[in-house]
């Protein structure tokens, strides 16, 4: 019978990702309906911290000690070792992220065990002995069901398509000793450099002001950024004010940026095409603010003011200002 | 330096026509293909790199039949041969199978580098290139946005992108570098590049010719099914707000209010 | 795959100066420079003079995207290879080696100078002289309607250079490049014209322009048959504008069919409209067929290649005027005005009607071509 598992990811301080609680979660109601096992795994130099978040998602987790993950990247080193940690006729299904190393690390442990994937999960169910996925495909425009073929697939989860919820009870870490050695080649880590304009990933992001070409410059992206700290929320933008340089690739949604599902997704003079509509369009509330009443985004977005963002903005500003509760 | 580049034709996103086959799966017939839009950034990687450190650029894709005619404008931004892997075989491949196709087809190239662009705008899945890097046991540098390379030293230093900024990899060459758009602006081919294009070779490959048993790829053997598909639901009518700026500025508040969101 | 790069091009920086390009009736420099540093105006000529060795085909394909946009802008690649095709068609190679490379990368330009006030469909009626001076030629007499005649660096002048009667009419004449700076040569005027305004059309004047024998293309007597041959090619470069125009008028009346209501609805809904647009649209698409048939054949050398080059120019430029017409006809009161671009390419049209020979001249080297010899 198959199990599942659920690979923890680790940030740079030794805490567990956000996205792994999201991913734990669902593995876990998974299993319920499954009435399967469900066990984590954290691969780290130092993974006690991580696997003990974990574990308050899961009843089981194992902390792989592995002191090369201290200096070398990280997810061929996790995918090595998990794969190693597997039974030879293993019949598991295997949870993690879909952002960067969750991806390294399912494309490396899919050639690894032959399983096959599918990727950004953005729902899931339980049905003859596995699971079905929903994925959103051609932009949006449709929503597909998969399943695996054989009792055994590697499944990316995107961010925000679950809400985290801790298990009613912690469950229990054991430490697990690595066998043998490495078989993929190690990359060092050289450096790791702190960047003051970094934010957290805009793909978790709840809420997310995005500006685009009508926001005219890197002086106007402050006024993107004011309105986003008055929500809560993280600033992202098109590949046209990123290419402009006014703002970080990081925070570039679209096509060839990220694809990001907030709560709420305020667009300030975006038009809307299809390159970047792609990145936002499964939002669940977009408003939007342009000049140009048949800008393509005024045909999807739930409410959009026709007028100059300039204006609209820091009006916007004093109103959110002004609640209660708020600034 | 040698450098190969994976490239791969995808329906062109902004024609809007893709749709399922009969079978589930992506009807590549349906839409025109382009080259993958973040391969161009890692041809383009390529491209700068050979450009300063001498050398040359081959692209490998596996496709249909008709990959040749998207391969050309990989030639013509640069790249100087291109290998089509195809075979009827292939038809409806998954990422197990593609990584292990690519993989053969690199087994017999001599490379220094091999560049990857970090997912497809069909698939949006970005784990073929790990997967084909685990086969090989080949270094894997991923979401580069400087590549560094040290053809004295053999070994190649990768910026990767973090949520907190970057970290600096280091590995000996061979590697694989996936790469992404923070590399910089594709070029739009000449005239003059275009027309090159049309004399530069495009070997094709068989699976026989790589080594891989057909029964092994290919929609028989997939690991994933689609069971069924839906429409989203539509959107409501658009709210549209033409007052001025304060009532304006009111009325979105509202709206959010109401959907509980601030 | 050029088709696209060179459509990319006019749209994105080509269309935007079409209108000003037409008001100012000045010739548009900036444009040419685009033109050569994207090395579109090197498509004509061979590789080994730093051309792209592109196929009339390729040439063809971007004077077509070219003058969707602007039909002047379209013309200047379009006269670049008129101009020089009596040097690749006839020209030795000491002659190729000097001027080819600086046309191929567009720093020089050169122009066609056959036709004279008297001397329009009736080639053989020249009456520039060239008179046999030493080791120089001496030229003598006018040009008229030449295009880019005063903007050029180079003239490729057609003169008469015998009076003997007992030599047939159509071997009197031989070809020359004059060099714009030759003493004896000037500009006279510059026509004011209905269409392709920003293109400059000369009247030159050669008196006792002297020229040494290196600058004559061919043998004495050759010119006319030169003259023809490079119609054969050249031809087909024209259809191509008239169809690039063509094309541009039918999406601004699709366009604007779409977007404008009346009735309660988009116009292209109603029967007589949409039945235009159809009609306009076939009509294109026949026209460009027939250009890309022609191209190839007399690429490959087709013995016919008079009648396909005849035939091409003849349907494509009919095709453009009826087109532009028709769009000026669906945008109505708007397609009057300049506020849309229909008027402008209706005016640009009429040309494709008349220069490279008239569609009479087209009508009757077809109608030769189905007489039994």
């Amino acid at each position: 019978m198959a199990g599942l598992w659920v690979i923890g990811e680790v940030t740079a301080d030794g805490g567990l990702a956000r996205i792994s609680t999201e991913v734990a979660t669902l593995a876990r109601t998974l299993a319920k309906a499954a009435d399967q096992d469900v066990t984590g795994i954290v691969v780290a130099a130092d993974p006690k911290a991580a696997a003990a978040e974990l574990a308050t998602y899961l009843p089981r987790v194992l902390a792989l000690t592995e002191p090369a993950a201290a200096d070398h990247a990280w997810a061929m080193i996790a995918a090595d070792r998990i794969a190693g940690v597997l039974e030879p006729d293993a019949k598991e299904f295997i949870f993690v992220g879909a952002g960067p190393d969750g991806r390294d690390v399912a494309g490396a442990l899919s050639a690894l065990t032959g399983w096959g994937i599918l990727a950004n999960t953005t729902a899931a169910a339980w049905a003859d002995g596995g699971p079905t996925i929903d994925m959103s495909v051609f932009g949006g425009k449709l929503t597909t069901t998969s399943a695996f073929t054989d009792a055994t697939g590697i499944v990316t989860v995107r961010p925000n398509v679950v809400t985290a919820e801790p298990a009613a009870s912690a469950g229990s870490v054991e430490d697990v000793k690595p066998v043998g050695d490495l078989k993929q080649p190690v990359v060092s880590v050289v450096e790791r450099v702190a960047e003051a304009t970094a934010a957290a990933p805009i793909e978790e992001a709840r809420i997310i002001v995005a500006g685009g070409r009508g926001v005219g410059g890197p002086d106007g992206f402050k006024l993107v950024e004011e309105i986003a700290e008055a929500l809560g929320g993280a600033v992202g933008a098109t590949r046209a004010a990123v290419d402009a340089g006014w703002i970080p690739y990081a925070q570039q949604i679209g096509q060839t940026g990220k694809i990001v599902k907030p709560q709420l997704y305020l667009a300030l003079g975006i038009s809307g095409a299809i390159q970047h509509k792609v990145g936002m369009q499964t939002a669940e509330t977009v408003v939007a603010v342009n000049r140009d009443p048949d800008a393509p985004i005024a045909e999807f977005a739930d409410l959009v003011v026709i007028g100059d963002l300039f204006e609209v903005g820091p009006a916007l500003l004093t109103e959110l200002r002004a609640r209660p509760g708020s600034g | 330096m040698q450098i190969v580049v994976l490239v791969k034709p995808v329906p062109d996103p902004a024609a809007g026509g893709e749709r399922l086959g009969a079978d589930g799966r992506l009807d590549r017939a349906a839409t025109p293909a382009v080259v993958n839009a973040n391969d161009e950034y890692a041809l383009e990687a390529a491209l700068k790199l050979v450009e300063a450190h001498g050398g040359e650029v081959t692209i490998v894709s596996m496709a249909p039949s008709n990959g040749p005619e998207t391969m050309r404008k990989a030639l013509a931004m640069g790249a100087h041969r291109g290998i089509h892997v195809t075979d009827d075989a292939l038809a409806g491949s998954d990422h197990v199978s593609t990584a292990r196709v690519l993989a053969a087809a690199l087994k017999d190239l001599e490379y220094d580098l091999v560049l990857a662009g970090a997912d497809t705008s069909d698939g949006l899945a970005g784990v073929v290139p790990a997967g084909v890097a685990a086969l090989l046991r080949l270094p894997y540098l991923s979401y580069a946005a400087k590549i560094e390379p040290d053809t004295d030293a053999g070994r190649v230093r990768v910026r990767r992108i973090s949520p907190t900024g970057y970290d600096v990899l280091e590995a000996p060459m061979p590697a694989l570098v996936v790469c992404t758009q923070a590399l910089g602006e594709p070029r739009y081919p000449s005239l003059k590049g275009i027309m090159a294009a049309r004399s530069k070779e495009i070997a094709a490959k068989a699976l026989s010719d790589i080594g891989v048993d057909a029964a092994s790829v290919g929609g028989a053997v997939a690991t994933t099914k689609v069971l069924g598909s839906t429409a989203p639901p539509p959107r409501a009518a658009t709210r549209v707000v033409r007052e001025p700026p304060d009532v304006a500025a009111r009325e979105v508040v509202e709206f959010l209010a109401q959907r509980r969101i601030v | 795959m050029l088709r696209d790069a060179v459509r990319v091009l006019a749209d994105e920086q080509i269309a935007r100066r079409a209108a000003e390009i037409d008001k100012t009736a000045e010739f548009p420099w900036d444009v040419k420079e685009l033109l050569a540093s994207h090395d579109i105006l090197g498509l004509p000529f061979p590789t080994q003079y730093g051309g792209l060795g592109g196929e009339l085909l390729t040439i063809c394909l971007a004077i077509e995207q070219i003058s969707r946009v602007c039909a002047t802008s379209g013309l200047i690649l379009a006269v670049q290879e008129l101009g020089a095709l009596p040097l690749l068609l006839a020209g030795s190679d000491e002659q190729k080696e000097r001027w080819l490379p600086d046309l191929a990368a567009g720093r020089t330009l050169i122009a066609f100078a056959l036709t004279e006030a008297e001397a329009g469909s009736d080639a053989s009626a020249t009456r520039t002289r060239a008179r046999r001076d030493g080791d120089d030629w001496v030229i003598d007499g006018s040009k008229r309607f030449i295009s880019q005649g005063s903007v050029a660096d180079l003239i490729t002048v057609f003169a008469v250079t015998t009076d003997d009667s007992d030599v047939p009419r159509h071997k009197r004449l031989t070809c020359f490049i004059v060099e714009k700076d030759t003493a004896g040569f000037g500009v006279e005027r510059i026509e004011h014209k209905m269409g392709i305004r920003g293109s400059p059309t000369a009247e030159l004047s050669f008196r006792g322009a002297r020229v040494p024998d290196s600058h004559r293309v061919g043998a004495e007597g050759d010119g006319f048959r030169i003259a023809m041959r490079t119609l054969d090619r050249s031809r087909p470069g024209i259809a191509a504008q008239a169809v690039g125009i063509a094309q541009g008028a039918l999406e601004v009346a699709a366009a604007y069919a779409n977007e404008r209501k009346q009735f309660g609805k988009p116009i292209a809904e109603f029967q007589m409209i949409a039945a235009m647009l159809a009609d306009m649209d076939a009509a294109i698409e026949a026209a460009r067929q027939l250009l890309y048939k022609a191209c190839t054949e007399i690429e490959s050398g087709a013995a016919d290649a008079a009648r396909w080059s005849a035939m091409c120019k003849l349907v494509a430029g009919d095709t453009a005027m009826r087109v532009t017409t028709d769009a000026v006809q669906v945008l109505g009161g708007y397609g009057y005005i300049d506020e849309f671009p229909v008027e402008r390419m209706m005016r640009d049209a009429k040309i494709t009607q008349l220069y490279e020979g008239t569609q009479q001249i087209q009508r009757l080297v077809i109608a030769r071509a189905l007489v039994p010899k």
